[in-house]
């Protein structure tokens, strides 16, 4: 390891999408910038436009780091120029000559922000998207950290890829969030690219004891969770194990249709909803295994805050993220993303085990700590000297 | 103290030096330095690094040796010496680092500790148009990974002794007192072998570090380029030995053998492509420096490079001239047979002379690579001009034609063609008849004379270079052959009247490709023409030329586009669709349209036999040959088969149509399918269930075309039908038409009381008095270069222990294929290529498979069935899972083992009874609705109105 870098104080800028939409970003940069803070650093976290209605996350009073959003209202979307028709197409092309402008108006913005910075200064993208305001910003004397909080897989099937590779193509350094990920990006020739795993959420005091007979998931309830997978696996394994049951934490837009797939699997009585929560530590504490069935990753905090909780998981091999947090068959199980039998029989080996469950779960509250805060922190803090050497 | 120091070393190269040394100073890691070591130039190098210095005094330094040293290696190590930096990494001047190698390097080396960070070389090839870039052994670098020893990577060793893509902590030098051999060529070799021995850790990092920039028409080429030298051959023999001992003194035999594989199918290779182009004594002496070295390496590295590689290194070292030049032929152009091959004991070898030699007779063992299953005109043979004459406009040649195990028979009817065309393609051809053809021992003789004058007619500049083939015609059969120019003197060219005046050139001037092959190229001989020339390249390289080109690219461009399958799928969809739907038309495909086989030949030949009045269109693809002559062909993605479905009426198939064609509502599409599920499929599969909703709505997509679905027992109802999520009323309860054949011999035998042999037991040449098993695995991912499927028992010992009984019929996967050697001829037949498989299991008086739905089947013949499963653990838990436990199911012995499966021949007549009851349950279980009137019923419900 590179040693710790003495921490002086530097300003750093998180730049997203949002500042307080909901979901994995925000969590992960305002737990950042909170532990930044903390070590003396001045930070700013700087959403590009205000989140989409329905998705804001409420945001505490006493944030210790300014926010700053740019846009009062989200700027008119516009397709990329194809061909002669849209080239002609007077219309598209007034709103796209007006977008341009905002952008430079609100990249104008974020240049003064940057310019008050000291040197040493440091920028960190945590979106692409929002990279491309940032490109058209001063960040001279910054270093510019570009960040894909996903699994290189699932950045290449989305429109993501191509705009990955322009947009961070001249950043000082770009992060994914594992060294597989990281050797993938550098296979499509990016040589700036380094990793950094996110942050334990949180590290409880009181782990589970896994004595009480449940099996808990907790997401959202979208398609990409893979709920209906968990189920089907659920419906092999129930009927031995009568007195065991699922909690399934979370609401969304499956929630109807989970319900019927869960009545024709013959489960209801041993699937309990439990809506979303607000309580996670609390959720785990009561559960006895984990599962995690999404059909797409990038560095998933449930199972890395279940394995702080001593809860140990089971898990669809899915993204580079999910086996480098979960050992398999040591201190959880992976199968092979979509193969429900696999799954099943590692739920089954784990409900019917006590002492294997136990064995594995304090196994996962041991390794897991690879990931803590003062772990991570350090990590950023060398990288940063990294940059500057 | 910077953290880096790169050595650049030059020599004569003050032009580019700049650039290497700004390649450093550009890094993204601020705190590297430059040390230029310069080996003594002649030019301006030093001059230019001392101005350097002068530039930056803080990060560049420049030194100068007080004599040439002739090599990289003393420059490098002089450079060593002056390094302030904590890493060293070595730079040549003509080439230059990655801006984040640095970096990169750095990081890592911090990170894990290493001695060495090695990343990816990649070879810029700086004369081409688009800088065609090659990434040096890339397998090495595709992830991270750092190694405590170099031994738990021995390719490492081996192949990548580049000293330059690699950073090096700079105490790790100088502990191990690390240097480049003095005055060598490959001092790389020799420094990296010592380097990778004494590094405690290693990483590599697939990050790009080094261009290393190749000038292929530079005039002076480099020391690798100049590989053809005597010396470069002697040095590098050196270098092998010295690090052979450094192993040995280490005891590190696994290194050896994997440098041992390396020298055969790496160095020794190098120097053997060249040999055809030398003369007697270079090979003489080339024979005689190879041949001390060759006794030293082991047996066992013959057995891990290709066939060929092994044959040339054991034939140069017998040094057998006669077979090793012919198979250095087969070195350079890899699917060439150039050997007349032997055949001894029932195996196949590439040449005779050595069968005393247990060694000898296993390095030239070819029966594997299948050369006796070939058919003439899909044998690339050597064809060896013997003789060249140039005389007043024309050219007589003569030359021999190699003729593998007779492959050409000495009765055969022959007919030869010369044909010479512009290498670059959609250019003219001509053509000049063989005059002679004779076989003359191992060889097939030839003469022609090409009047080239008088015929051959270039356009001149854009047709420069002229290929010759020889087409061969054995009974009606092709074979197409290079003419291999070997030893033969060519001199003289006919002279030649270009469509572009004589102004651009007058003659042919013939030579050997660089593989060796006799070719033509357009020159001028007269002073004028060679002024045209120079008007003309000036007027190539220039702007009109240039955009000559470009527009020439641009155009090719546009025609693979329009041809592309994007366009296609718009004619479908946008032209044809929109076309009348032809009444009584039916597209027939089976898998895909590579055979004319199961329910669709089925369905086809019941219409046929009612005597329907209707269009007949079979989809196939690869060759047309074995489709019925009285119907329409088109070949599978062509615009014909394309057009043909838009407007069918209906669709019949067992697989599936191309996904991306929308089915019209007004065509009907039958899908038969060709089996009942053992494992896992459709929907059920994990990898389709690991989909995202839209990714499956695509999938069902296509599966939704399907109007109809042939269902041949309840089973296919819970798995089949549900897997692919088809509604109840699509599903046809009828059976398989391919099995009413199978359902009818049943019956007959049972009427008759014995079985009848059909016309195919003749065909194939088996006796009367032999039990016909049949072996038929299922598809299995094979490893090889052509699919081949390694059978899982020893052929040769199954046919010594049940020839006498049993005549064995392999029919691979239509995917997979397998060679069987001529030691089992008449006793091991492979029928693999028959299209249809049902008259085969018809014939069988018993079944070998795995999990083959072949078994659901066969079943119905109620004859007894092995279950060969040698991989059963991994084909259930590790692929993707099954709808039943065959092994509870099975109905007839289930054996793991080649032991358990001789037993299970042995004892194959009590098995039929013993497992009688067991079938029946199974074809009750699985094909309970193949009743044996399947097709018919089909035809009944569907076409029935078709009759005339």
């Amino acid at each position: 390891m590179t040693k710790p870098y003495a921490a002086e104080p530097r300003d750093i800028f998180f730049v997203s999408n949002s500042v307080n939409e909901m979901g994995g970003i925000t969590s992960w940069s305002h737990q950042m910038a909170r532990l930044f803070s903390e070590r003396g650093h001045r930070v700013h976290v700087v959403g590009i436009v205000p989140p989409p209605e329905g998705r804001v996350h409420e945001l505490a009073d006493d944030l210790p780091f300014r926010t700053t959003t740019l846009y009062s209202e989200h700027p008119p979307s516009v397709r990329p120029v194809r061909g002669l028709k849209d080239r002609l197409n007077v219309a598209e092309q007034r709103r796209r000559a007006a977008r341009e402008a905002g952008m430079q108006q609100q990249a104008a913005k974020m240049s003064a922000l940057f310019r008050a910075a000291k040197p040493g200064g440091i920028v960190i993208v945590t979106q692409v998207w929002a990279m491309e305001w940032v490109a058209l910003a001063d960040t001279a004397g910054l270093t510019v950290i570009g960040m894909s909080h996903e699994s290189f897989e699932t950045c290449r099937k989305s429109s993501r890829f191509g705009r990955v590779k322009r947009f961070y193509a001249d950043v000082d350094r770009m992060l994914t969030l594992t060294r597989e990920d990281a050797d993938r990006w550098i296979r499509q020739r990016m040589d700036n690219v380094g990793f950094m795993p996110n942050p334990l959420p949180f590290f409880p005091d009181v782990p589970s004891d896994r004595s009480r007979k449940c099996v808990v998931s907790i997401g959202r309830l979208h398609e990409e969770k893979g709920v209906d997978l968990l189920l089907e696996a659920w419906a092999r394994v129930a009927p031995q194990h009568p007195d065991w049951t699922l909690r399934i934490y979370g609401s969304g837009e499956e929630a109807e249709a989970l319900r019927k797939l869960a009545a024709e699997l013959g489960v209801t009585s041993s699937v309990e909803w439990m809506g979303r929560t607000s309580d996670v530590p609390g959720a785990l504490r009561e559960s006895a295994v984990f599962a995690l069935s999404s059909r797409g990753e990038g560095f998933p905090l449930a199972p890395m805050e279940a394995m702080a909780t001593a809860v140990p998981c089971v898990a669809f091999d899915v993204a580079p993220g999910v086996h480098e947090i979960i050992t398999d068959g040591e201190d959880g199980f992976l199968a092979p993303p979509g193969n429900i039998t696999e799954f099943a029989r590692h739920l089954d080996t784990l409900m019917s085990d006590k002492d294997l469950r136990d064995a594995m779960g304090e196994a996962a509250r041991e390794n897991i700590q690879r990931f803590s805060t003062d772990e991570i922190v350090a990590r950023w803090e060398s990288l940063f000297a990294l940059v500057e050497r | 103290m910077p953290d880096v120091s790169v050595v650049v070393i030059v020599y004569n190269d003050a032009d580019r030096l700049p650039t290497a040394v700004q390649s450093v100073l550009d890094q993204t890691l601020r705190d590297v330095e430059v040390v230029i070591v310069d080996d003594c130039s002649t030019d301006r190098s030093f001059e230019v690094a001392q101005q350097l210095a002068a530039t930056h005094p803080e990060r560049v330094r420049a030194f100068q040796l007080p004599e040439n040293s002739g090599a990289g290696g003393e420059p490098r190590n002089a450079g060593i010496q002056h390094t302030k930096g904590r890493y060293v990494m070595f730079l040549d001047s003509d080439d230059v680092l990655e801006v984040n190698a640095c970096r990169n390097m750095l990081e890592a080396a911090e990170d894990t500790g290493s001695d060495i960070v090695s990343g990816l070389c990649v070879r810029l090839h700086k004369d081409t148009r688009n800088q065609k870039r090659d990434e040096w052994y890339s397998w090495l670098y595709s992830t991270t990974r750092t190694i405590e020893s170099v031994t738990e990577l021995p390719d490492l060793f081996v192949w990548d002794t580049l000293s330059t893509n690699k950073c090096y902590r700079r105490e790790f030098l100088i502990e191990h007192d690390l240097r480049f051999p003095k005055g060598m060529f490959y001092e790389d070799l020799m420094f990296i072998a010592d380097a990778y021995l004494a590094a405690k850790r290693i990483t590599l990092i697939p990050n790009q570090v080094y261009f290393w920039h190749v000038f292929e028409r530079a005039a002076v080429k480099s020391v690798t380029n100049r590989r053809h030298e005597m010396t470069n051959y002697a040095h590098r023999l050196e270098i092998h030995r010295r690090i052979d001992a450094l192993l040995a003194e280490r005891g590190l035999s696994e290194m050896r053998l994997a440098k041992d594989v390396k020298f055969l199918k790496h160095d020794l290779v190098l120097h053997l492509r060249d040999l055809p182009f030398r003369d007697e004594s270079y090979r003489r002496e080339f024979a005689e420096l190879s041949r001390d070295y060759l006794a030293g390496i082991a047996p066992e590295a013959y057995e891990r490079v290709q066939p060929i590689q092994a044959i040339c290194a054991y034939l140069l070292q017998q040094g057998d001239w006669d077979n090793l030049i012919p198979a250095v032929d087969t070195l350079i152009n890899r699917d060439k047979v150039s050997s007349p091959l032997a055949e001894h004991d029932g195996r196949i070898y590439w040449c005779g002379g050595h069968f005393d030699d247990a060694f000898g007779r296993q390095v030239l063992d070819v029966t594997d690579i299948g050369y006796h299953e070939k058919p003439v005109n899909q044998l690339f043979l050597r064809n060896q001009l013997t003789s060249y004459r140039a005389s007043g406009g024309s050219v007589t040649m003569a030359g021999r034609i190699t003729n593998p195990l007779g492959v050409v028979p000495p009765d055969a009817g022959l007919k030869g063609v010369l044909e010479f065309s512009a290498r670059r393609r959609s250019l003219q051809s001509f053509q000049f008849p063989v005059r002679t053809l004779r076989h003359e021992g191992d060889t097939v003789h030839w003469e022609a004379t090409a009047d080239l004058t008088a015929q051959l007619r270039p356009l001149g500049i854009v047709d420069t270079i002229w290929d010759v083939r020889l087409r061969l015609d054995v009974d009606g059969v092709r074979t197409t052959t290079r003419l291999t120019v070997a030893d033969t003197p060519l001199a003289g060219g006919p002279p030649v009247r270009p469509r572009l005046t004589r102004m651009v050139a007058d003659h042919l001037e013939p030579h050997a490709s660089s593989k060796g092959h006799l070719a033509f190229r357009l020159v001028s001989e007269s002073r004028n023409a060679e002024r045209v020339q120079e008007l003309i390249t000036r007027g190539v390289r220039g702007t009109p030329g240039t955009l000559a080109k470009t527009g020439y690219r641009k155009a090719k461009a546009l025609r693979k586009k329009v041809t592309s399958g994007d366009n296609k799928l718009r004619a479908y969809h946008e032209v044809f669709s929109r076309l009348p739907i032809k009444k009584r038309t039916v597209v027939f495909e089976s898998h895909l349209g590579k055979q004319y086989s199961d329910s669709p030949r089925a369905i086809y030949e019941e219409m046929r036999r009612q005597g329907l009045d209707f269009e007949a269109i079979w989809s196939y693809a690869g060759s047309p040959k074995d489709f019925p002559k009285d119907v329409t062909l088109v070949k599978r993605w062509s615009l014909p088969y394309l057009k043909a479905l838009a407007q069918a009426e209906f669709w019949v198939d067992n697989q599936s149509y191309p996904l991306k064609l929308t089915k019209r509502p007004e065509t009907t599409y039958l899908q038969t399918w060709h089996g009942s599920a053992l494992k896992n499929m459709g929907f059920d599969q994990p990898s389709l269930k690991a989909q995202t909703r839209q990714q499956q709505a695509e999938q069902q997509q296509s599966l939704d075309r399907f109007d109809r679905f042939l269902i041949r027992s309840e089973h296919d109802v819970h798995t089949l039908a549900k897997a692919f999520r088809l509604k109840e009323r699509t599903l046809l309860r009828v059976g398989y038409p391919r099995n009413d054949a199978l359902v009818r011999a049943r019956e007959r035998e049972a009427e008759l009381g014995h079985r009848e042999r059909g016309p195919l037991a003749a065909e194939l040449g088996i006796p009367e008095d032999k039990t016909v098993l049949l072996y038929a695995p299922t598809f299995r991912k094979a490893g090889g270069r052509h699919g081949r499927f390694e059978l899982p028992f020893d052929v040769e010992r199954f046919a010594d222990q049940f020839g006498d009984r049993f005549v064995l019929l392999v029919r691979s996967h239509y995917l997979n294929h397998v060679v069987l050697p001529p030691t089992v001829q008449g006793r091991v037949i492979d029928v693999s290529a028959r299209h249809d498989v049902t008259p085969i299991l018809a014939l069988a008086d018993g079944l070998i498979t795995d999990y083959s739905s072949v078994m659901f089947d066969y079943a119905l013949l109620d004859r007894p069935l092995v279950f060969f499963t040698y991989d059963y653990d991994e084909y259930v838990h590790e692929g993707r899972g099954t709808y039943f436990d065959l092994l509870e199911h099975a109905p007839g012995p289930v054996v793991r083992t080649e032991d358990e499966f001789h037993e299970a021949i042995k004892s194959f007549e009590s098995q039929s009874l013993d497992y009688a009851k067991s079938r029946k349950e199974f074809v009750a279980k699985f094909g309970e609705y193949d009743r044996g009137d399947a097709a018919r019923s089909i035809v009944d419900q569907f076409f029935a109105q078709w009759s005339r």
